[in-house]
């Protein structure tokens, strides 16, 4: 999390205004803090539904269901959220259940206040709260039991907690959780101060923490019953279908004809979008009885559109912009900026310097997107997986022209995230449908939408050039970065960072990364925004964000720069992360995780066949200040064609602590395999203001086939938990860059890799 | 009004001929195991059997399938216990769940067949389906497990029977 990432200004976070409550009400025993008085109206439910937060609840028949407040979206936070509960509460896995919380702002993130998913934050950031609220209920529980079994409150310190049963061994009695909460005796309440008081375990007490216990949302997700947003059936619903433009972004309907519409069995009308929070321009949605004549009527629709000040623009009218801004000495703002790197690059013995590109990327979750939206009384209700309820929520009212107040968030299991669902352009046609209608609508994007209206991965130009004296020692590194910015989009200052220069606030969610643990004494990062791809292409954050692009010009730069000083470029790293200054600690962790994945793929140990080679890259995901420390070791196999084979991809990350050893491999070999994905496989491209690839078959992520042997070590050191869900993504396609260029000699420097520029650099 | 056998029950729905199969079982029977994934059968996520063949129900019309034997991941076994569901839980394949009802109905039509294949030929059945949470180390090792659970069934089976 960057630094500015706090107590953002949707709702107050402080603390020291809530009290942990713990009682027994007729639901069972309840856990949680207390809403803060005036503030929960402001993004609450029903008014009538207001009450104290909870964060899990225990029943009467001992069963714990904790509320999670994160999108879960295969990362089993839900899971996650549990275990860490379960740990301190001294529950039997199998009596603990999940639930998935609704927009009430009493779910909001302890350290965010918002309900926001991403970033590989939220183990990190939710990992006291739901231990000190887990160790809290086990309290309150074994004073309960102390208190039912006749007990003096001093014996409290003889029980032991242990599989939902507190027992006292003296007097060989014992009780389970559910019979305390039945007996009504577990009524102890915390102060702020009394709950921070709590003394939590160390590591070496952990019996939860550390196993790789059963996901609880597996089992639903191997029969069908996982229910994802677009399971969502409402008595009375019709369905949508949408008509997008065939540009991306600025086009306006101007007439829509739909007299062929009219036969389509069940037509119930075409609704031109209306909306005011530009997040979609120029949609009709077609509204019919079932999504198949729904889909039928929205092509039978004809529509004219004016294209718009962007329906001329292409991926080369981008890269040219990107190009003449980095060239312009007043661009942008900078967001790192140490020493002097033009005077230093000015003495040097040497200078190199390299443009790096990344494509326009989709997300392309498995579950395209959708929304349900249901109009009762006066609150709108939306059912949809989402990563950003908090700020949806209000997408939502926007569309519908109510206050956020009345907007009832339904979370649901999401079918792929991966930074797509923190958008919530569905649930414009769905509100919009549903009051044009006067019934529930679930709007179902084909395929074809959600490729072609992406809240891309934004096409980026990165120019860097760096410095090296005479003795060979790299002293500069000056570094452009331009593209759109994503998160800028949100209209949400406190996600701006301010720039060093104090030239205004800049998206550092486009330079993260660029702010490297190398000892580097002249190092200038300027942040610019390429406002002609912002508005063509509305960016979104994809799996990993900047460190996706920035990481690929660093890691191929520093690689370059050891080539051309005759430097092994693995120990030409571990020189650099010397851990002087600001990098301390970070450095010398990032350099055991590159040693780790040196010795695990046995880096440098043995003559590899000709046309092969092994390459490494080393990250500080996702963010300087929230990092998983991952080094990765590629190897591949360049034919004289020019075609690429990843043979094997070793990583190894540093995530402090497990929580879950499995899931953390799961989590760890899925990025990696999107950062392969991501460098072979994926390019997306404009032409004429839209997105050309419309579906699986011109938009090709990996498939089973093209899947490399991948070897994952996980270092806990005992720090503290770390994000596991995106680093790994960062770190493949500099680690297959620099391989490629240890088997072929040919340095590739545009993403997605492809043969032909190989082939065409092997010759340079 | 087309009648399905569905499950092993006989359903009839709603829908015109030339409805995709897939949105039969979704809307009209209101089970939503099935998966929509792309509409255009490149990804796999709505497959479901016909006469015990894979096939994708987005591209299946419900006036093609009728009087045919549908099964779809709810009808797959009694109380999700078949081989491959427990094999996908025991191996904790799912990451975010969306494809997986589709993979597991892709491999059960390779193990109704072939109850010992090789990698080749689990990576060349299983390649239509997507995943993009990239299970898929993970799909093939379930795979290979469950196969190995029904070859040893059915050698017990087989034990048990009087000669």
């Amino acid at each position: 999390m960057n630094q500015h990432v706090k107590n953002i200004t949707l709702e107050t976070t402080d603390l020291s205004r809530r009290s942990f409550l713990v009682g027994t009400a007729a639901a069972g025993l309840v856990l949680g803090y207390a809403g803060v008085p005036g503030v929960g109206e402001a993004f609450a439910a029903a008014p009538a539904n207001f009450e104290p937060s909870v964060w899990y609840s225990i029943s009467p028949e001992g069963l714990v269901t904790v509320t999670c407040g994160k999108a879960d979206m295969g990362q089993h936070i839900a899971s996650t959220m549990a275990q860490i509960v379960c740990e301190e509460l001294g529950a039997k896995w199998s009596d603990m259940r999940v639930n998935l919380a609704s927009n009430d702002p009493k779910f909001n993130d302890p350290v965010l206040g918002a309900q926001i998913t991403g970033g590989s934050w939220s183990t990190m950031m939710n990992f006291e709260a739901m231990s000190r609220a887990g160790a809290a209920g086990r309290i309150a529980l074994t004073e309960g039991a102390a208190a039912a079994m006749g007990l003096p409150p001093y014996f409290k310190d003889e029980l032991v907690v242990r599989d939902s049963t507190v027992t006292h061994p003296k007097s060989k009695k014992s009780m389970s959780f559910a019979d305390i909460v039945k007996s009504g005796k577990a009524t102890k309440t915390f102060t702020p101060d009394e709950l921070k008081a709590i003394k939590l375990k160390t590591p070496d007490q952990y019996t939860m923490i550390g196993v790789s216990v059963p996901q609880i949302d597996i089992p639903s997700k191997t029969n069908g019953t996982a229910k994802y947003g677009i399971d969502v059936m409402l008595p009375g619903m019709v369905y949508g279908a949408i008509v997008t433009p065939p540009v991306r972004f600025g086009a306006t309907v101007k007439s829509v004809d739909d007299s062929a519409a009219k036969s389509v069995p069940g037509f119930i009308k075409a609704v031109i979008l209306d909306d005011k929070t530009q997040t979609t321009s120029g949609w009709v949605v077609a509204v019919a009885g079932t999504y198949a004549n729904a889909k039928k009527a929205a092509q039978a629709l004809k529509i004219a559109y004016d294209g718009g000040p962007n329906a001329a623009l292409s991926s080369q009218s981008l890269l040219d912009e990107a190009k003449r801004l980095q060239g312009l000495d007043d661009s942008g703002q900078f967001f790192v900026k140490d020493g002097d790197p033009a005077a230093a690059l000015g003495t040097a013995a040497k200078v190199l310097e390299a443009e790096y590109t990344t494509s326009i990327n989709i997300h392309a979750p498995m579950e395209p997107m959708n929304a349900t939206a249901e109009f009762k009384g006066d609150i709108l209700h939306i059912y949809s997986g989402n990563q950003f309820a908090t700020r949806s929520g209000a997408i939502a009212a926007g569309a519908a022209g109510i206050d956020p107040k009345f907007v009832v968030m339904h979370q649901m299991w999401l079918g792929g995230g991966f930074g797509r669902r923190l958008d919530a352009d569905m649930m414009v046609p769905a509100v919009q449908a549903a009051k044009a209608v006067g019934k529930p609508v679930k709007v179902i994007y084909t395929r074809e939408n959600d490729m072609t209206m992406d809240f891309s991965r934004p096409l980026t130009y990165q120019k860097v050039k760096a410095g090296v004296d005479g003795d060979g020692k790299l002293v500069a590194i000056s570094h452009d970065v331009v593209s759109a910015w994503p998160t800028a989009r949100w209209g949400i200052p406190d996600f701006l960072t301010p720039s060093v220069d104090k030239k205004g606030p800049l998206d550092s969610f486009t330079v993260n990364g660029s702010d490297f643990f190398y000892t580097v004494p002249n190092h200038h990062v300027r942040a610019i925004k390429n406002e002609m791809a912002h508005n063509a292409t509305p960016s979104g954050q994809l799996r990993s964000v900047a460190p996706g692009w920035t990481f690929w010009a660093v890691e191929s730069m520093i690689d370059e720069i050891a080539v051309a000083t005759g430097k092994d470029p693995a120990q030409f790293r571990i020189s650099l992360l010397d851990g002087a200054g600001k990098n301390d600690g970070g450095a010398q962790r990032l350099r055991n995780t590159l040693l780790a994945a040196m010795g695990l793929s046995g880096y440098g140990t043995r003559q590899l066949p000709k046309g092969e080679g092994m390459g490494v890259a080393c990250v500080s995901s996702q963010e300087r200040a929230t990092a998983s420390w991952t080094a990765c070791v590629a190897h591949v196999a360049v034919a004289p064609t020019g075609a690429v084979t990843v043979k094997k991809l070793t990583v190894a990350t540093d995530v402090g602590t497990q929580v879950h050893p499995d899931n953390i491999r799961a989590q760890v070999e899925g990025a990696a395999l999107w950062g392969l994905s991501l460098a072979m496989y994926e390019k997306a491209t404009l032409k004429n203001g839209g997105i050309e690839q419309t579906n699986f078959d011109s938009y090709t992520p990996l498939r089973m086939s093209q899947m490399p042997e991948v070897a994952v070590a996980v270092i806990a050191n005992g720090e503290k938990a770390t994000g596991v869900g995106e680093p790994a993504v960062t770190v493949v396609a500099p680690a297959i860059g620099n391989a490629i260029f240890n088997a072929s000699g040919a340095r590739v420097r545009a993403l997605p890799i492809t043969a032909e520029a190989v082939k065409g650099a092997m010759k340079a | 009004m087309p009648t399905l056998t569905i499950n092993g029950r006989s359903m009839s729905v709603d829908a015109a001929n030339d409805t995709p199969l897939l949105w039969a079982i979704r809307e009209q029977l209101q089970m939503t195991g099935t998966k929509f994934g792309c509409g255009a059968g490149l990804c796999g996520a709505c497959t479901v059997h016909v006469n015990g063949e894979a096939v994708r129900s987005c591209q299946t019309m419900v006036g093609d399938v009728a009087g045919k034997k549908i099964t779809t991941i709810e009808g797959l076994s009694a109380k999700g216990d078949h081989p491959l569901q427990k094999a996908w839980i025991a191996e904790q394949v799912p990451q975010c769940g969306y494809c997986q009802s589709g993979q597991i109905m892709q491999a059960a039509s390779l193990l109704a067949k072939n109850a010992n294949p090789t990698k080749e030929e689990v990576v060349a059945h299983m390649d239509g389906n997507l995943c993009r949470c990239m299970t898929y180390s993970r799909i093939q090792k379930a795979i290979m497990r469950a196969a190995t659970e029904m070859r040893t069934a059915s050698a017990a089976g087989n034990e048990r029977r009087p000669t």
